[in-house]
Formats: structure tokens, C-alpha cells, sequence
């Protein structure tokens, strides 16, 4: 017999009073070490969401940032990370989505496995770009549109 | 909370939907296209999420976090955390977050015209013991207007955020209080389908945890999605 998990509820807009805390310091990264995606996480009419939180994982680990007021986050994950879970938490969510980036070249993301799930029209929006300089994406999550990132039900 | 539940099917009533037209906000954030269903047994669901943190005594008592004490109804909220197995979530990263006693966030675009408490932050973080188990010390949250309806008034609630063995069981989520009069008109706690379901984010008042000339006792059990428990503190880096 299974028991029900609790329900979930929404972030809300202060929840940096609560989880600031473990906000990635990325005073504190060895760039030499890091890779760097920055993006802009917008709503169905295009507009910034200044107040999500995304949490990036890897096998071993872990990275939580907030958007700035235009929407913006950027964040450190380890040199030889391919692919991050993601989980982004907002006012207006009552519970997370669930989506993945990967960090190579489009070609390899696409033969992944999870991907091969995901019609070829979307993959894209699974995948970083690569920035201006070495070691640097950008990755954009669009939550509604024409655009709209690839979600995964879980 | 035996009730037996059965997959998607059975979390479209129990979890809230992502487009819940009463809370508005959801409406143009909410994803719109279909979600694409992972494999149950995907493994990207059983990657741990590090949500670690070194976590000191005083962090589980919001009252005694500046010089003097916050003003409010001293509560006591214990609970535990088990996995939908019912085994225990030990070691689990609890962060609290809340309004004061008047209703007002320790937040810069809070701008409810209540005031302010210089003793009183609204952050707690915690871990679960060997038992799952959990308790801090804190005030009673006031309710608060926020814009989303005409009069709409959010009841008083804790923000819970948790940390169990991996994404499936991550989980953020509010705990209220029980007999508050605005639970009829709140679009976000009525965005759950399942009339059993909402009501345990409903605390218990409990005499077991209520302290003599101290504080009151409110009771709050948690479950988990996922069934492989989180390493033991021990095995923490």
C-alpha cells in the first residue's frame, strides 16, 4: 500500500526569504572548472518572470539560482556536465516543471536517450547554445508559446 | 492517507494542476503544450538532488533569531517525513518560510501596509532525524490580502520546502492552520482537486506538543514521492 505524497503549493513571491541561502555563490566557483549558462526565463506574452527559481542537478551536483528583475539567471555547473535536470519554481506554479538542457553539440543531445521522447520540433529547446566564449551557453526557457521548453510529466 | 493511489491517474487529483484559472497567475506561466511522459523507471528520476546545507540550532527557532522576541502566538510545529512507502525521510532539508504575526513578508516587494517585525526574519531551515522526524519553534502567520481577486486574502501559511532522495521527491508546499475561515475562497489551496488531499496541508492542533506557559502545538506529517530514503546525515559530504 502506497501513501499519498503531499500536495504541492506554490513558491510564491518571497521565496527568497526561505531558500536564498543556498543561492549558488559564484564568487566562490573556480571558472577554470566551471561551465556557464545564462538565460531568460519569459511567460506565454513574452514578458521576464523576475521571480523564479530554477535548480540545476547532475549526477553529483547541485546549483539553485533565482532570476534577476529582467528575468535572468546564470549559473555554474562542473566542466564535464553534459546534461542538467532542471526544476523551476514560480509564483504561478502550483507545482514545478521539470525540464533537462544539454550542454554539447546538438547532434550528440539529439541521439540522447530522454530526447528520442520528444518530437524532433521541440528538441531544440532542450538544448544550449553556445556563448561567446568557451565553456558559456545560453539557454532561454520559454514557459508557454510557439517556443514553449519541453516539460517532462513525472 | 492509506489510500491506495494510482499514478498519473491518481496525481491529477491529489497535486494541483499547472492551469488553475482562479489563480491567476498561472494563466499565462502554466505550461500549455502536453507534457512529455518519462518512463516510470527513467533514471534521470533517480538522480540525487544535493540539497545540502550545514544547518545550526538556531535556524529551527524563528524566535530567537534577533535580539529581542518577534511579537505573535508561539507555536511549536513538529511532524514527520516519510516516503510513500511509509519508511522514514532521514536527513531531509527542511526550509521554512513565512509572513509575521501581522501578515507582512520580511521582503522587499511585500508591500502589504502591515508592520514590519525587527525581531522576526520568517527563515528556518532543518534537518529530519533518524526518525524522519522534524520540530521548530515560531510565531503564528498572519494573513494577508494579495491582489489576485477582489478582497482575496491568502490564509495564514508556512511555506515548506523539502528534500528527499531525488527530483521525484522534491517538494514545496504550504501549511496551514486548522478552522481559518479563508480556506473557501483561497484558489491556491482549493487548486487540488481532492477534498482529502487538501486537507492534510491542513495542520492539527496537538495537546502532545503543546508546551505549559510556552507555546501551542500544531501537527504536520509530510509524504514523499520515491521510496529509496536519502543516505543518512553520516554519509553526508
Amino acid at each position: 500500500m502506497k501513501l499519498i505524497p503531499t500536495a504541492s503549493q506554490t513558491v510564491g513571491p518571497f521565496f527568497s526569504i526561505g531558500l536564498a541561502h543556498m543561492h549558488q555563490d559564484s564568487t566562490k566557483i573556480n571558472s577554470a572548472n566551471a561551465q556557464t549558462i545564462t538565460g531568460t526565463v519569459v511567460d506565454g506574452d513574452g514578458r521576464p518572470i523576475p521571480d523564479c527559481v530554477l535548480e540545476f542537478s547532475t549526477a553529483s551536483s547541485f546549483a539553485r539560482v533565482p532570476t534577476s528583475v529582467e528575468g535572468e539567471y546564470s549559473v555554474n555547473v562542473e566542466a564535464e556536465t553534459t546534461l542538467c535536470e532542471v526544476l523551476l519554481f514560480m509564483r504561478g506554479l502550483l507545482k514545478p516543471v521539470y525540464t533537462q538542457v544539454y550542454l554539447c553539440d546538438a547532434a550528440k543531445a539529439r541521439d540522447a536517450i530522454t530526447s528520442k521522447l520528444v518530437p524532433q520540433d521541440r528538441i531544440g529547446t532542450l538544448i544550449a547554445q553556445p556563448g561567446i566564449a568557451a565553456k558559456q551557453f545560453v539557454w532561454n526557457v520559454n514557459m508557454q508559446g510557439d517556443d514553449e521548453t519541453v516539460f517532462f510529466d513525472y | 492517507m492509506t489510500t491506495p493511489i494510482e499514478g498519473r491517474e491518481g496525481r491529477k487529483k491529489t497535486q494541483p494542476p499547472y492551469l488553475f484559472p482562479g489563480y491567476v497567475s498561472t494563466q499565462k506561466r502554466g505550461p500549455l503544450k502536453p507534457l512529455i511522459l518519462l518512463p516510470e523507471n527513467s533514471s534521470s528520476l533517480f538522480r540525487p538532488v544535493f540539497g545540502r546545507d550545514s544547518v545550526r540550532p538556531t535556524d529551527a527557532d524563528l524566535t530567537r533569531q534577533h535580539a529581542g522576541e518577534p511579537l505573535g502566538e508561539r507555536i511549536i510545529v513538529s511532524g514527520k517525513v516519510v516516503d510513500d512507502d511509509g519508511h522514514p525521510v532521514r536527513g531531509a532539508l527542511i526550509e521554512l518560510w513565512q509572513a509575521n504575526a501581522a501578515g507582512r513578508y520580511h521582503h522587499h516587494l511585500d508591500t502589504h501596509a502591515a508592520p514590519l517585525d525587527p525581531n522576526f526574519t520568517g527563515c528556518g531551515r532543518l534537518l529530519t532525524d533518524a526518525q524522519g522526524a522534524y520540530s521548530f519553534v515560531s510565531i503564528k502567520p498572519g494573513a494577508y490580502p494579495w491582489k489576485n481577486h477582489e478582497n482575496a486574502w491568502r490564509p495564514a501559511h508556512i511555506h515548506f520546502s523539502l528534500f528527499g532522495a531525488g527530483i521525484l521527491s522534491r517538494l514545496v508546499t504550504q501549511m496551514y492552520f486548522p478552522g481559518d475561515p479563508l480556506f473557501a475562497r483561497d484558489p491556491i489551496f482549493n487548486s487540488i482537486p481532492d477534498e482529502a488531499a487538501r486537507t492534510r496541508l491542513i495542520s492539527t492542533f496537538d495537546w502532545q506538543t503543546t508546551k505549559p506557559e510556552f507555546a501551542l502545538g500544531y501537527r504536520f506529517d509530510i509524504v514523499l514521492r520515491g521510496s529509496k530514503s536519502t543516505p543518512m546525515e553520516t554519509d553526508h559530504p
